[in-house]
Parts: C-alpha cells; structure tokens; sequence
C-alpha cells in the first residue's frame, strides 16, 4: 500500500525555528490507516495537524502529503491539496450564519459542484450523521455532539483521501463521542480513507489494533 | 435594519471621500476659470522708446502672451485739446511708445519682478509698470481660498479613510470566521472573499450614486436658482457626466484595497 503520508527528519517550529516543537521525526502512513497520534498536553499534537494540513511550514526535513512536499509548496497547490482533505476541529469551525446543509457541503462547493449534486450529497451525509432534521438549521441552534457530527459529515462530503481530526470528541460527553468515532472509523474502512486523530487517550472503545504514534520530547515515536 | 445599518456605516465614510473628490474636481475647474479671468484682465505697462513687436517681447520672456500698442494719436488728443497741430507733432514725437503686456498664465509676483527685469534689459524699453501690489493681493487671495478648501477636503479624506478603517475592521470581525474556514478547505481567495465584495461593490456603486445625484441637484436646481453669480456663470463646471466615472473609479479603488486589506489580515486559522 502507498504512503499517503511521509516524514523524513521533520522539524517544525515558531519565532522562524526559535522556538522547536518537533524535531527530527520520521513516520509514515499509508493509505486507509486509522492512527492515533497522542501526547500530553504542549507536546506538538495540533502543530503536526497544522503541518499537514499545509497552515504552518516545516522548519527543515520534508513533510510529504498526497505526493506534495509541504515544505515547498505553493499556493495554489496547497488549495488543491485541502480540497482533498477532511478536517475536524474540536471547536467544530462551523458557519455560523451558514445552515447545518450550506456547511455539509462547503468542500462541494469549493470543487464547483452542482448545486443539485450539492444538495443530493448534503440530503445523503445529513442522514448518514443521523441530523435530517436539522438541515435547514443554524450551528448555533444544535448541541455539540450535533455540530461535530455536521463537522463530521462536512469532513466526508468530498470523499478526502484523508481525514485529520484534532481532538474530535474534546468537548463531547462520551455517548456523542461514541457517535463521532463510529463515523470515522466507518469512513475508514468503507471508503478506504486515511484517517489521523490527534487526542489526549485514546478512547476506550477501541479494542482494534489501530496505529498508534506519540508525540514526546519532540519526537514522534510508534507505540507498539 | 441590521443590514442598511451595516451598509450605511461604509456607504457614509466613501460618500464623504467622494464628496471630497468631487468638490476637488469642481473647485480645481472653476478656479482654473477664475484663474484664466485673472490673467485674461491683467497686462503690464511697457514704455519704448522705440516701436517693438510681439517677438521682440518674447525675445524677452517666454511667459509674454500678447503686446498690445496703445495707440499714441489717442493719448496726445487727450491730453493736447485746443493745441496746435504744429505743437501736437512735436509732442506726438517725443512720446515714447506704450504697450499693453500680457502673460500667458496667472503668476506670483518673483516672476513678475523676473519679467520686469528681462523687459528692462532691452536698450530701447524705458520703463516697466507691473502694478504689482493690486495683482498681488488678488492672487493672494484667491491662493489663500484654493488653501484652505484644499485643507478642508484633505481633512475630510483623512476622518473618511479613518471611518473606513474603523468599518473594515467590523468587516473582519463578521467576515473573518467563515473565511478562515473556508481557506482550510482549500477555497481560493476570490471565492472566499466574493461575499465581503459583493457586499462593498454594491456599497461603492450607492455611494457613487448618491454623490453624483447630490451634485446633479447642486449643478440644475440649486445653482439655477441660487442667484449666486459665479454659481450661475459656472453652472456646467459643477459636475460633468465624466465625473460620474471618476468617482466610480474612486470607490471601486478604494473598496478593492479595503476588501483585500481584510482578505489577508483575516488568513491563517484562528486559535
């Protein structure tokens, strides 16, 4: 299986490398892994997020997503990479002013899609994510389990080749947690899709063996 | 009420910077008639001792327009009434010749006194009268209300341009959410910020309206009737359908630079 993902002696840092957060790392991922990346509390979890996701350049080494060298990327390039990536927040990052629908198919409506294919899609993610219902409401209007669940399917309505989640269920009781990691690891194994969490502890529903990678004293190291 | 509320608050700032435009271009027209008037009325006295012609003066100086030859046989039938003809020969000999002088623009009064001297310089001028004094308080005048409307306009821009500020920074705040959001699903910048355009396209396309509608009523109904002469004289200076243009151009200008300075001060995913 192909690496989606690849990092070779990686080190990320702010204040133009004053200030190291990663160094050195070096880790795969291939296509369809569900890993979880963990790490306590400062340890660089979302700042590896934010690097793959292309908002912050690696400081040295290479950071290569989908084919694409983030360290030395363009522009217009790293549109295009997003438009194939899901990512959830643990604040969610909904349109506030947007319906629950309008946000489902944000990436959809990036790619210039149909507003037919548009709604189709939304109809068919909302009843995925159990929220029908609540189409033609605001964010604002739903509970958090609900908003990450829109995060959820917002994530998914392009298909991404990969989905990066930073602490999903961080502000969820453990019922709409429960709800949250079902639809990722769903996405994962139905749609083949790499799936890469970042949180504290991994979740005790777990009893697969998925990866697991820890961020500690600037390395990232597999835990076997 | 949100919405006209929102619009107002950038609509109103760009209004006064077009305001502030637009009276630029009427003042600049209307003192570039007044200031032609000016030069149109003045001419200086130059004493020959023999006769010149308009080459000769500008031999001289570049700036000399005309030289009009006051014609001698009038200043002696004035001023010889009830003489001789014998007697008013020989006066009208020994009269030097006089020429009306005039300027090809409006001047200070330094290059005045720089014309007197170059016309004096000639052998056969005797003297010069530039009537400086008179001339000089006109234009000081008129420098001194070109001045303070172009003050007045300039502070005017400045408050409007820190209104504009203050609203784009309300832009930001309502704009900034969902363009952080959809520049980390890979939106490009102009889909982005198509919302905040449309919103400050349609208020540059008002603002340029309502100015121009402003002084379209200045130029036919206030003018018309204000019975304010130079209003009435200067009536087709008060606003020309190119102005219309101008001040679109204007606040399109200024809506791009506004639109963009928010576009790249909201980029980056907030915390």
């Amino acid at each position: 299986m192909s690496n989606v993902i690849n990092a070779s002696h990686l080190t990320l840092a702010y204040d133009n490398g004053a200030q190291e957060i990663i160094k050195d790392a070096n880790f795969s991922i291939k296509k369809g892994e569900f890993v979880f990346i963990t790490g306590p509390s400062g340890s660089g979890k979302s700042t590896l997020l934010k690097a793959l996701y292309g908002q912050i350049k690696p400081s040295e080494g290479s950071l290569i997503v989908g084919g694409l060298d983030l360290a030395n990327i363009s522009q217009g390039k790293l549109q295009e990479l997003r438009t194939h990536m899901g990512i959830i927040f643990q604040d969610y990052k909904l349109v506030n002013e947007w319906t629950v629908s309008k946000n489902v198919v944000l990436p959809l409506m990036i790619a210039g899609y149909a507003v037919d294919v548009q709604n189709t899609q939304a109809e068919r993610l909302l009843k995925h994510v159990k929220l029908s219902e609540h189409a033609d409401k605001y964010p604002m209007e739903l509970s958090g389990g609900e908003q990450q669940r829109v995060g959820v399917a917002r994530a998914l309505s392009k298909n991404p080749v990969v989905i990066l989640a930073d602490e999903p269920t961080g502000n969820l009781d453990d019922y709409s947690s429960n709800v949250i990691w079902d639809l990722m690891e769903n996405a994962c194994q139905q749609l083949d899709t790499t799936v890469l969490v970042v949180t504290h502890k991994i979740p005790t529903i777990f009893s697969l063996p998925y990866r697991h990678l820890i961020i500690e004293s600037k390395g990232v190291y597999e835990v076997h | 009420m949100k919405f006209i509320k929102n619009h107002l608050m950038f609509i109103l700032p760009l209004m006064a910077i077009l305001l502030g435009i637009e009276f630029f271009l009427v003042f600049d027209r209307t003192t570039n008639t007044y200031e032609k008037s000016l030069k149109e009325g003045y001419s200086m006295l130059v004493v020959a001792k023999k006769p010149l012609k308009l080459t000769d003066f500008k031999a001289l100086n570049s700036h000399i327009d005309s030289a009009k030859s006051i014609k001698r046989e009038d200043i002696v039938s004035e001023v010889a009434k009830g003489i001789s003809k014998s007697t008013t020969k020989e006066i009208l000999d020994a009269l030097p010749y006089f020429y009306n002088v005039s300027l090809d623009s409006y001047m200070r009064t330094a290059s005045l006194d720089r014309i007197k001297s170059d016309l004096e310089a000639h052998k056969n001028i005797k003297k010069v009268e530039t009537f400086g004094s008179s001339y000089s308080s006109a234009y000081r005048l008129f420098e001194f209300i070109k001045f303070t409307l172009k003050l007045f306009i300039g502070f005017m821009a400045v408050v409007s341009l820190f209104l504009i500020i203050k609203q784009m920074e309300i832009w930001k705040y309502a704009h900034k959410e969902r363009m952080q959001v959809m520049e980390i699903f890979g939106a490009p910048l102009m889909l982005r910020s198509g919302v905040l355009f449309k919103v400050a396209i349609l208020d540059a396309f008002v603002a340029t309206l309502l100015t121009s509608m402003f002084f379209i009523y200045i130029k036919f109904q206030w003018a018309a009737t204000s019975g304010i002469d130079i209003m009435m004289q200067k009536q087709e200076e008060l606003f020309r359908v190119t102005d219309i243009g101008i001040l679109l151009g204007s606040a399109l200008l200024i809506v791009i630079i506004a639109v963009y300075s928010v576009v790249f001060s909201s980029r980056g995913v907030q915390e």
